[in-house]
């Protein structure tokens, strides 16, 4: 249609501006940073300068140290938030569409959400080893519960009237879930995706730090050990870089073709002010 | 298959009818022992007072409630949960929200196993019935309330039920809308085999539409008066049906039973 297109190119020039300021917020503090530690002379090893830990990233770079790593690391988290997000989707399904299975097994739900990841990871290794095993188990067990206890709410708060008005147009149990209840659960999915994705980077750095000989969590408390601190603090960067890509480029995407085109949510630029 | 043109449509049967919400401990008696028939093609209003148990009764006929004594058939057998041979139409309209209008209206079709193709047609064909043919490609949020019950209605229709079951569905429109989708209603239900029952608190809605009125009592609803509206389709005009003696016989008498009961 002719007529939105002034108002995407407005869009897209809205997007222009908020980048640009997002990125001067990071300039302000790498030239901060620079400053600071030029200033202060500490040595390199106490608090290394953006110059050295671009060098060390370089160096990686050179080596191929640094593709590797990045490469296992994303290998283990795409997959474990994955698998964890199946688990957590299909958990809350079971439990919030069956009272007889949420009677027996709600109480264990709760108990297991208050042992913390980094308690399972030596338990995990005695009984998985070192390696990826364990390391997406980790990750499974860190992704599901934040979306398991958002999409249970969701489940909960989807308008009974939608079910309803999908029975008496004839809808099988089957069809009720893949057309109401799962694209209802959809905002509960995505919010709980957003805490499981993030908490998903705690998790696979501990592990990968324990569990695993390379990655970028190996690297960040490999680099400390070996008194290559810059090197744990390009670890460091490429988390957040990760997760402003999987925000900006997935994420955001996803919400804006999805709930934000149905109505059911605010914007994002709206949810950011709140 | 022989068709017995003397079988009521929907018959209840000295129903009575409970359900159980957060209000109250014990399950609440929301309709006492109705005995009702609605003919085939019939457009029956019922009107009460708040609380009377209108809507518990039009949720029995939909399915999701189970009356605790009598029974409620269709075509003259038992009733056992919702099916898509009662449509219903909500009061809130319930249009799923991740689906076009187009694609709300074919809901019904779709969960029969149609292709996209044929669903599309017939759909596309209700939202013309419905006025509503500009509006295929835009999401429930987009339309304004008495488009969404175009629409809702369309949906209905577009699954060709038997029954269609319509709950305080034009509460929520300004009355101007309001007055438009009365009249838009009538028509559609005369182009079509539908039979209609339909709740409103309005006693005006109730005589414009109905070619039967029930009244029932305040809670538990039983029922009062079975009132035939015997103005004829062609002399029901909105405009001028307010000067119509006949009009304002019946709705005196009738808003005068609705009353008697009011808490």
């Amino acid at each position: 249609m002719p007529v939105n297109k002034p108002f995407l190119h407005g869009q897209f020039a809205k997007r222009g501006i908020k980048a640009a300021k997002g990125i001067t917020g990071i300039a302000v503090l790498f030239i901060a940073w620079q400053i600071g530690a030029s200033v202060s002379g500490v040595s390199s090893y106490f608090f290394p300068a953006p110059v050295d830990v671009y060098n060390a990233f370089r160096d990686m770079m050179h080596k191929g140290i640094l593709e590797v790593y990045l490469l296992d690391s994303l290998y283990r988290y795409v997959v474990g938030v994955f698998l964890g997000s199946l688990v957590g989707i299909g958990v809350a399904l079971a439990l919030g569409l069956n009272k007889a299975i949420a009677a027996v097994f709600a109480p264990l739900v709760g108990f297991f959400y208050a042992i913390v990841e980094s308690a399972w990871l030596p338990v995990f290794v005695i009984w998985f080893g070192y390696g990826i095993t364990t390391i997406l188990t980790l990750l499974i067990f860190v992704v599901a519960f934040p979306i398991l206890y958002n999409v249970l709410a969701g489940i909960q708060t989807l308008p009974i009237v939608y079910v309803n008005a999908a029975r008496s147009l004839g809808a099988t149990r089957w069809q009720i879930l893949r057309e109401v209840i799962l694209p209802g659960v959809l905002p509960s999915i995505v919010t709980g995706f957003r805490i499981g994705a993030g908490f998903a980077f705690r998790g696979l750095i501990i592990a990968e730090a324990i569990a695993a000989t390379s990655g970028i969590g190996f690297l960040i408390f490999d680099g400390a050990a070996n008194k290559q601190t810059d090197r744990t603090i390009v670890g460091m960067i490429i988390m957040g870089l990760l997760w402003l890509i999987i925000e900006l480029a997935y994420l955001r995407p996803f919400e804006r073709a999805t709930i934000q085109k149905w109505g059911l949510v605010t914007t994002a630029e709206q949810r950011e002010v709140q | 298959m022989i068709v017995n043109k003397e079988l009521p449509k929907i018959s209840v049967d000295n129903a009575s009818i409970a359900y159980t919400n957060q209000d109250f401990a014990e399950p609440h008696l929301a309709v006492k022992d109705v005995t009702l028939e609605v003919s085939a093609n019939e457009f029956l209003v019922v009107v009460g007072p708040s609380g009377c148990g209108k809507s518990s009764l039009l949720a029995a006929i939909a399915g999701f409630l189970t009356p605790q004594g009598g029974s409620i058939k269709l075509n003259g057998k038992q009733i056992e949960g919702p099916g898509a041979d009662r449509g219903v139409v909500f009061q809130d309209y319930a249009l799923l929200p991740w689906k076009t209008v187009l694609d709300n209206v074919g809901l019904g079709l779709k969960f029969r196993g149609m292709s996209k193709a044929e669903r599309d047609k017939i759909a596309r064909e209700h939202l013309a019935l419905c006025g509503l043919a500009d509006a295929e490609a835009k999401y429930p949020h987009q339309l304004s309330g008495g488009m969404r019950q175009r629409a809702a209605v369309a949906r209905t229709l577009a699954n060709q039920p038997e029954v269609m079951l319509m709950d305080e569905p034009f509460a929520a429109v300004d009355a101007q809308t309001r007055m438009t989708l009365q009249e838009e209603l009538v028509r559609i239900w005369q182009q079509t085999e539908v039979t209609v029952f339909f709740v409103t608190h309005s006693v005006e809605e109730a005589i414009f539409l109905g070619d039967r009125v029930m009244v029932l009592s305040s809670g538990p609803g039983e029922i009062k008066a079975m009132v035939d509206i015997d103005i004829e389709r062609k002399d029901r005009d909105l405009s001028s049906l307010n000067s119509n003696p006949r009009f304002q016989a019946l709705r005196d008498e009738i808003t005068r039973l609705v009353r008697q009961d009011a808490a």
